[in-house]
């Protein structure tokens, strides 16, 4: 059975400086995997190379078989709603100017599978999810707490239907009373959904919790 | 080196527009330089022919410009079409004359700002107050014909006009000065309190250095990231001197510059606009040299900033109460007749009738006040339009718009005008496109800087992340970020572009009679000044309000939000 995203000799460079040099590692669907180091160690520059919001220098990554790295922006489109990131700020990776509801309903319009009355019926869906009041829908990000609004990250992201969540940091943000409810959801949102998972974090105990397989980065590589 | 090369390239671009004058005003200067040399000479084509080959206008517009840039080169800038006297003795000349004229007004300038810094410095806090401010924003030709009248006319202490020895400079000096040395106050006054609560000053004042020392050390951090600010005012002293050689009647680089726009003398045009440019480029170039001895050569360009500055805070009444009162007045002028001839009423008084007198053709003062706001405002609105979509458009290009912005910052909008009023002939319509050409620059940059962190936030990866293309992102979440915060900039600048009309009004580069532009209305009134001197002072009073609506609108809080409120916090606590 092919993983779910195999990568393979990563390499990320900013300038002069390598932040990934030659990471290799594979998800299978359904399983998280934990990826931990300390700060700079190109924990975070990994994801976004796995996501493809930066372009890796060298190296593979497989998406269910298909390259990702050869893929023109266009064709990329069409592969993006597979793989969802969830961010570490929570008010940051929201709009500022929009309604959560209508954040969470974007990912439906931008890949052209909003209609009435299902599109709202599945941002209600959503909602309840992630265990979000539907009134909160109506507000903006700055009227929600932080684990709020993390909570609505965590639903546009699933708006896509995605078969795999890169989550970089998810909880380091949050007050340590509201981790545990973001971690439990994220247990139980697996559970039901089958999602694979990579948990990009530096906190070992919040990764052993979620995690199958623990990965340890250091400057730029993987160490275990 | 990069603000250099752009620098370089204005010049390049000014000088061509200024070397393809006659091309692009697309009428012929055969006839009004004809007119000019002898006035009862009938304009027969072969007289006009005649003017044109002496001229050597026949060669075309590129061969023009190539002849001028090979003289230029040998050292020739040509042969004045109007004098048919060589240019360089009239440029060098002139030259000599701005340059002590701007001496001394820079002398000005520091003790102004010195003294407006000083008590900052001492009390370390406070700001540089607002009357600061307003001189700040007050335009040097109101300035200068408020010190001609009051000064010069009324008290009869210096002389009010001509070049001939240092009593002639006092008042063009200070009418120069005044306003650039506060604006250099302001400029340090509300840098320093910041300065002053870096940590490292309560270091210093607790191990016992004295306060000479922690002062003289505040001022030499606040100075260097200040040095190119100071270059601009500098560069904006090349405008004021314009005005302030007009109304002087001091014949200086400006005064020549602006005689040669209106008779068409383009060969001198040229040469005065280049030594301009030439002296704002030169003062760029030193103050870069002086930042670079200051900072050593060690620190980068970005290595050394400034805490942010916190400038006065207005309370949202005082524009509010501006605002009211020149609505007023405007709207009581909108009501009445503006274009009405009485000659029996020449210079009236003010009375029931006449609330605020009549002028030298017996029009109402006031309606013409009203009308000329009507109008004025308008235009601005126009102007600021016009720089706003610019703005919009070039913030997106942050590459292409620090080049473009270097460009137009080097060049003051009376040099501007000067140069559209040239080519188009002097009109609102000149001076609006003169004004908007050098005034998108600060609005370009707020867009750049707004989309460039709007672009970096997390918010746009995720869009990127769901499969949103290009389009969409840019339509749906980066210009309505942009595009609200820069409209309230441009608003708030509304005033600050209807002076810098009004400069050019009252220069004759914009607005023509019987237009009531507020400008040409004080330059019209200012000739019957002692007979009717509230048609002098009814439109320098309007400018003076609307130089302080500019200055407490933009002192208001609603300025320092760039983007909508949000957390900050990393740490969410709820």
């Amino acid at each position: 059975m092919t993983p779910l995203l195999d990568v393979r000799d990563l390499v990320v460079r900013y300038g002069a400086a390598t932040a990934v040099d030659g990471v290799s590692f594979q998800v299978r669907a359904g399983e998280t995997v934990g990826l931990v180091g300390p700060s700079g160690c190109g924990k975070s520059s990994t994801a976004a190379a796995v996501l493809r919001l930066r372009r890796p220098h060298a190296g593979e990554v497989r998406f269910d078989g298909l390259e990702l790295t050869a893929l023109s922006e266009r064709r990329l489109r069409a592969v993006r709603p597979r793989l969802q990131p969830v961010f570490q700020d929570p008010y940051g990776s929201l709009s500022p100017r929009r309604r959560i509801r209508a954040q969470i309903a974007e990912p439906l319009r931008v890949q052209g599978r909003w209609s009435r009355p299902a599109g709202p019926e599945r941002v209600a869906e959503l909602l309840d999810m992630v265990g979000l009041d539907p009134v909160l829908g109506e507000r903006l990000p700055h009227e929600l707490s932080g684990g709020q609004c993390q909570r609505a990250g965590i639903a546009r992201a699933l708006a896509s239907a995605p078969e795999l969540l890169v989550l970089d940091e998810p909880v380091s943000a949050l007050d340590p009373s509201l981790r545990a409810g973001v971690l439990n959801l994220l247990l139980d949102l697996q559970d039901r959904l089958g999602l694979g998972y990579l948990f990009i974090s530096h906190d070992m105990a919040a990764v052993r919790h979620l995690s199958d397989r623990v990965l340890t980065m250091r400057a730029g590589k993987i160490v275990t | 080196m990069r603000a250099t090369l752009a620098r370089a390239a204005g010049l390049v671009a000014v000088l061509t527009a200024a070397g393809l004058l006659p091309w692009l005003s697309g009428k012929d200067p055969a006839l009004s330089l004809l007119r000019a040399r002898s006035a009862e000479q009938e304009p027969t084509p072969e007289a006009l022919a005649a003017v044109r080959a002496d001229l050597g206008l026949d060669a075309g517009p590129l061969g023009l410009l190539g002849q001028w840039a090979g003289g230029l080169l040998r050292g020739d800038l040509g042969i004045s079409w109007v004098s048919g006297t060589d240019v360089l003795p009239s440029v060098t000349a002139g030259l000599r004359v701005s340059l002590s004229l701007m001496g001394a007004a820079l002398a000005v300038a520091l003790l102004v700002g010195a003294s407006l810094a000083a008590p900052v410095l001492v009390r370390g806090r406070g700001t540089a107050g607002t009357v600061a401010a307003v001189l700040a924003a007050v335009p040097e030709f109101l300035l200068a014909l408020g010190l001609l009248i009051v000064a010069g006319v009324g008290l009869g202490w210096f002389p009010t006009s001509g070049w001939a020895g240092p009593r002639h400079l006092v008042l063009p000096a200070l009418a120069l000065g005044v306003p650039a040395g506060a604006l250099l106050g302001r400029l340090v006054a509300d840098a320093l309190p910041s300065v002053l609560e870096e940590r490292w000053v309560e270091l210093w004042r607790g191990a016992g250095v004295g306060r000479v020392q922690v002062a003289a050390a505040a001022v030499r951090r606040v100075l260097p990231p200040l040095v190119p600010q100071f270059g601009m005012v500098v560069v904006g002293l090349t405008g004021g001197a314009v005005a302030v050689e007009t109304v002087f009647a001091i014949p200086g680089l400006g005064r020549t510059a602006l005689g040669a726009a209106k008779s068409q003398d383009l060969p001198l045009l040229q040469g005065t606009v280049l030594a301009l440019l030439g002296f704002g480029l030169l003062v760029g170039a030193v103050c870069a040299a002086v930042r670079r001895r200051l900072l050593g050569p060690a620190l980068r360009d970005a290595g050394l900033t400034l805490p942010a500055a916190r400038p006065v805070r207005v309370p949202p009444a005082v524009p509010l109460a501006l605002g009211a009162v020149l609505v007023v007045v405007i709207g009581w002028g909108l009501l009445r007749e503006p274009f009405a001839v009485d000659t029996a009423l020449r210079l009236s008084a003010p009375s029931a009738e006449h609330p605020l007198g009549t002028d030298a053709l017996g029009r109402d003062v006031l309606a013409r006040l009203g009308h000329g706001a009507a109008s004025t405002v308008g235009t601005a609105t126009a102007v600021c339009l016009l720089g706003y979509l610019i703005a919009l458009a070039i913030g997106f290009l942050p590459n292409l718009a620090s080049g473009l912005a270097d460009i137009a910052n080097a060049v003051p909008p009376v040099v501007a005008g000067i140069l559209v009023a040239a080519a188009t002939g002097p009109g609102t319509g000149a001076a609006a496109l003169a004004v908007a050409l050098v005034s998108w620059p600060p609005l370009a940059s707020h867009a750049a800087a707004l989309a460039q962190e709007v672009r970096a936030s997390g918010f746009l990866m995720a869009q990127r992340a769901m499969g949103a293309g290009p389009l969409w992102i840019l339509g749906r979440h980066v210009l309505p970020s942009v595009a609200a915060p820069v409209a309230r900039h441009a608003v708030l600048r509304l005033p600050g572009i209807a002076l810098a009309l009004a400069s050019l009004g009252f220069l004759g580069l914009g607005a023509q009679p019987p237009s009531p532009e507020w400008g040409l209305l004080l330059d019209e009134s200012a000739d019957y000044v002692e007979r009717a001197p509230v048609a002098a002072l009814a439109p320098s009073v309007a400018l003076a309000l609307l130089a302080a609506l500019a200055v407490s609108l933009s002192g208001t809080p609603a300025r320092g939000h760039t983007v909508p409120p949000r957390r900050r916090t990393t740490r969410a606590t709820v």
